[in-house]
């Protein structure tokens, strides 16, 4: 088969770009996170020039201030604690995604049951009620959701976070797990019902099982927003000790006494879940979405 | 995605017996009332709040529209408007384009594709302050890797002052914004491409129209829905977006890249006036909703609702 020019080097080139301008930041903050700061500071800089260092990972880790900056001279002296709170913010990001996870599971499902197979009064308004409610920009709700969590006594609790989180999260999961609930032939759960059993049942029972896949999906999908989110984590928790991510990270790198070598490092073991979890998402949520399964 | 659209419940036993609906609001209370309080409350507090002098270190007392003067008199407003409207040209049609060049190039299958695919989700998958942080460290005027790269080439012989400069930090808040955002796209065009039937391709091979032709004849209509979707979702990401830009440049240098959600958070949090914070809060969401109304009713009912599958 003949081949055109453009299938021999205009399309992997333009693969190949598409994945350099994908993976290029990541690239340079694994990169940075094991170089000493001097490396990176001269003009030309010379990266390799010092050698791959680990000590970046040790001070986060253990509290050892890294040689480069026991050195005098152009080098920096200053050092902040505040890096090292990333391993504790990450931990706290992961606690509070996983209870948005299950939140949304516990509320979406019997939720996505109730609009996929059940006939009620205000069906259709709820249900748009509860999709059109990711319309309002959530800018708009900062202060509103503040004092909202001012009043249940939630400042700077996890809780706080993971409500809001599944109150931003339950509208996607709801609409994808009504559109696959649907796809489930309703004859299994009809001679169920003739059997006498009821809605909760025949939903433990028999549709969670066969609609894994997309519970999987969307509870992944909860699972990177809370993770991700930055604008109402920074609201609610004030604290070191209970600041997720997001905000831990926006904070260090505004922070002057951290370098740039030592942020990367902890930026790398932050985005390290988002590494291991790209491979899940896409076999679990995407690929579904991509193949039209759902 | 246009079933979406479609409520009609499946079977299983007809029509409502009383029974059913109280069950059925067992099984979506939980859901319903966690949206309800963190929707129905915060908008109606919004907007009675923005007639309000509201701030935690001032009594409350009641302003009438006051606020709502102060923000259309402040030349901030202005900034940030302009610096909104700057950053959403910008952002939405590169979004939009790369998206959909993407999609073309992962559309055909080919050794490797998978793996493509998934490392062009990586950007997505993290945080946007995340994003923002990684982006600083390619931008920064002093060590950034584009400066060394570009300095290593020779392409440059003093290092540009990426993020210091206001024309520049623009562009660099564009591209990161950019950089988060096409995989998304990305992804929704693709899944609105693959679920074009191939006959149709066949058919059109058959007529002669192949590549470019194809293209233009069948794959475009056929996304043309998703093409709408994905297009007005980014619009609502560009005119909120704050994440990205606070880890990148906080807003500057100046009022360089302080859009209008940087604003209201400098208005709430910085100068503590709540009330005028959130009559900044009902306009954005007010020009949002003008907006998007505005693109619907442009667009042909069709394309909003697909011809199913």
């Amino acid at each position: 088969m003949r081949r055109p020019v453009w299938e021999r080097i205009v399309f992997p080139g333009a693969v190949a770009a598409v994945m350099l301008f994908a993976l290029a930041p990541f690239l340079w903050v694994i990169l940075s996170g094991f170089l000493p700061e001097v490396a990176i500071l001269t003009v030309p800089p010379e990266w390799l020039k010092y050698g791959v260092i680990l000590d970046n990972y040790r001070y986060i880790v253990t509290g050892e201030v890294p040689r480069a900056y026991q050195v005098g001279g152009v080098l920096r002296r200053m050092i902040s604690e505040e890096v090292r709170a990333v391993p504790r913010a990450a931990l706290n990001s992961t606690l509070v995604a996983l209870g948005t996870l299950l939140l949304n599971w516990i509320l979406g499902a019997p939720a996505a049951y109730a609009y996929a197979r059940m006939r009620f009064a205000g069906r259709v308004a709820t249900f748009y009620f509860i999709t059109a409610s990711r319309l309002i920009p959530a800018a708009a709700l900062a202060i509103p959701y503040y004092l909202i969590i001012k009043q249940l006594g939630l400042l700077d609790h996890h809780l706080a976070l993971i409500l809001i989180h599944t109150a931003l999260t339950l509208p996607f999961t709801v609409l994808i797990l009504v559109l696959y609930f649907r796809t489930i032939p309703a004859e299994i759960e009809e001679s169920a019902q003739l059997d006498g059993a009821t809605r909760p049942m025949i939903l433990r029972r028999i549709v969670l099982p066969l609609a894994l896949p997309s519970l999987v999906g969307t509870g992944l999908f909860a699972f990177m927003l809370s993770y991700s989110e930055f604008l109402f984590s920074m609201l609610v928790l004030g604290s070191p000790q209970t600041r997720t991510l997001p905000v831990t990270l926006a904070s260090v790198s505004t922070n002057p006494d951290v370098t740039w070598t030592l942020l990367s490092a902890g930026t790398t073991l932050a985005v390290l879940p988002a590494l291991l979890l790209v491979w899940p998402i896409w076999r679990y949520m995407v690929r579904g979405l991509v193949t039209g399964a759902v | 995605m246009a079933r979406a659209l479609e409520l009609r419940p499946g079977r299983i036993r007809p029509a409502g017996r009383r029974t059913d609906t109280a069950m059925a609001y067992a099984l979506a209370g939980g859901a319903l009332a966690v949206v309800a309080l963190f929707t129905i409350y915060p908008v109606g507090y919004a907007l009675v709040g923005s007639l309000y002098t509201l701030s935690p270190i001032l009594p409350r007392s009641f302003a009438g529209l006051s606020n709502y003067g102060l923000i259309f008199g402040s030349p901030y407003f202005g900034f940030a408007l302009r610096t909104t409207a700057v950053l959403a040209l910008a952002t939405v049609p590169a979004v939009v384009l790369l998206g959909l060049l993407v999609a073309v190039l992962l559309s055909r299958p080919f050794r490797g594709a998978t793996l493509v695919k998934v490392v062009i989700l990586l950007p997505w998958t993290i945080p946007a302050a995340t994003g923002g942080v990684m982006w600083k460290g390619v931008f920064a005027d002093a060590w950034g890797a584009l400066n060394a790269t570009l300095y290593e080439l020779g392409l440059v012989h003093n290092y540009v002052a990426w993020l210091t400069t206001p024309r520049l930090a623009i562009l660099a808040t564009t591209i990161a914004q950019v950089w988060a955002q096409f995989p998304l796209a990305a992804v929704l065009l693709l899944a609105a491409m693959q679920a074009i039937p191939g006959e149709l391709y066949e058919a059109a091979a058959l007529d002669g129209a192949g590549g470019l032709r194809a293209f233009a004849a069948v794959t475009l209509p056929h996304i043309q829905p998703m093409l709408v979707v994905v297009t007005l979702f980014e619009i609502l990401v560009a005119l909120t977006a704050f994440d990205l830009i606070f880890a990148l440049t906080g807003g500057g240098p100046g009022t360089a890249t302080t859009v209008l959600s940087y604003f209201i958070w400098a208005e709430s949090f910085k100068m503590l006036s709540f009330g005028t914070g959130l009559a900044l809060a009902a306009i954005i969401a007010g020009l949002s909703f003008v907006l998007i109304a505005a693109l619907m009713r442009l667009m042909p009912r069709e394309a909003l609702v697909g011809e199913g599958r």
